[in-house]
């Protein structure tokens, strides 16, 4: 008798396209309601005055465009017109209209934000829909095979990296191999300092914590070797992105890294080197 | 086949992680940085900028009477509710990214450079301003400084300031 332990782990292609597009409006979404909220941080008397950013902006031509593109009323266009093109996403699916408007736009309120705002969850929310647009401009071009292929590839292909570098540098230091920059990070952090009882000031639990994160961390590109492998490890790193989220406040990257997840399983699913 | 192609990638990564590379600058580069990412998180400990602010009033003999220091640093309580919504949270994490592109600017800046050229400086100046008149509504004067800050798991065991503007008058 020959057992299929794989088949009902494996991620079919049209279900991985869905739970990409649906999870990748999910994060946008709140990112853009979130930008919705901001508004008035973005006025002439906020932190965010464009007055004063747009001398970021190195060509005439270039800043005169984003001086009307960023007046308060058809910025919030912008932020209205994303709103629609992600239930469009999450509903009726990527089509090459939506993805390269969210796309272009992506880059609009990426460029009011200097290049950034969140950092890390600008960069994957960015990959996941640079991989979207890859698919939808080749199926334009009649190969959707070919592109989602290579959307799912480009994504896992990033966000492996991520979780990769992010533990190698980490073992390449001395205060995260003895466990002290966390106790440090966390004290910093948003949400911080850090009760003078709380266990995490321990040497010992941070040290364990600190090793834990590097060595899962460091071992990432392992889980492409099986379905069942990428599905635990993509259950180990949503409790580790809600742990940041919870700790540093970085709810964004919860959802950006999460709309990597179903590419991180079908590639996982393509490659299948453990099964038996 | 595939699994030798990720195999090499993540060889190549590694060995890209042993080796410094110099750093390309630009202003589109720096506006698509995005493009980019090098996915360090957290990574070194070190000094950290940090922003401290004051205001001043002119006293009868024409003197500026200064306020104490205030430490901006964004601090806000945990919320599980703020994983779907955080504008908050996330606006504060900005400002502080601001300060530390602020130090950047200030660390790269030749000698004799003015600083008040900077974009940074004019948005960390604005938001002084924000700031500082939420605190203190009739200040006629500012000043602000950025402070490194070097911590232990404890307590904050160093502290040189790198920069202190002149008293400014309030706009």
């Amino acid at each position: 008798m020959n057992l299929d332990w794989l088949s009902q782990f494996t991620l079919s292609t049209p279900l991985a396209i869905r739970a990409l597009e649906c999870l990748f409006a999910l994060s946008a979404g709140i990112q853009t309601s979130e930008y919705l909220r901001m508004r008035s941080a973005m006025n002439a008397h906020g932190l965010w005055s464009w007055a004063i950013q747009r001398q970021d902006i190195p060509n005439p031509l270039a800043q005169k465009f984003f001086d009307r593109l960023f007046t308060e009323n058809a910025f919030s266009a912008l932020l209205w017109a994303r709103v629609l093109a992600l239930i469009s996403l999450g509903f009726y699916g990527a089509n090459l209209v939506n993805v390269t408007f969210l796309f272009v736009s992506n880059l609009a309120v990426l460029i009011r934000w200097r290049g950034a705002f969140n950092g890390g969850s600008d960069f994957m929310t960015l990959v996941v829909l640079t991989g979207l647009l890859i698919a939808q401009w080749l199926t334009f071009f009649d190969a959707p095979e070919l592109g989602w292929r290579a959307c799912f590839w480009y994504i896992t292909i990033q966000s492996m990296t991520s979780y990769f570098v992010s533990g190698a540098v980490k073992l390449l230091r001395p205060e995260w191999r003895n466990g002290s920059a966390m106790t440090i990070f966390l004290n910093a952090a948003i949400h911080g300092p850090l009760q003078q009882t709380h266990l995490l000031r321990k040497p010992w639990l941070a040290t364990l914590g600190s090793w834990t994160f590097i060595l899962w961390e460091c071992a990432a590109p392992l889980a492409l070797l099986d379905t069942r492998l990428a599905l635990v490890f993509c259950c180990i790193a949503a409790l580790f992105h809600f742990l940041v989220f919870w700790f540093f406040g970085l709810n964004r990257f919860f959802w950006a890294w999460l709309a990597s997840f179903p590419a991180i399983v079908w590639c996982a699913g393509q490659i299948n080197v453990l099964a038996v | 086949m595939t699994i030798y192609w990720v195999i090499a990638y993540f060889l190549v990564l590694l060995v890209a992680l042993l080796y410094k590379t110099p750093i390309v600058r630009g202003p589109w580069l720096f506006l698509f940085r995005s493009f980019f990412p090098n996915w360090k998180f957290f990574h070194a400990v070190g000094y950290v900028p940090h922003l401290y602010a004051r205001a001043g009033k002119l006293n009868g003999q024409g003197q500026i009477e200064w306020s104490d220091w205030l430490h901006l640093y964004p601090r806000q309580p945990q919320n599980f509710w703020n994983l779907f919504h955080n504008t908050q949270t996330n606006l504060g994490l900005a400002q502080q990214n601001l300060i530390d592109h602020f130090w950047a600017d200030l660390n790269d800046a030749p000698d004799g450079h003015d600083p008040r050229q900077l974009v940074t400086y004019k948005m960390v100046s604005h938001f002084v301003d924000v700031k500082l008149a939420e605190n203190f509504p009739d200040h006629s004067h500012k000043q602000f400084e950025l402070r490194m800050l070097l911590d232990n798991p404890q307590q904050t065991t160093h502290t040189h300031v790198m920069m202190t503007t002149p008293p400014e008058v309030r706009l």
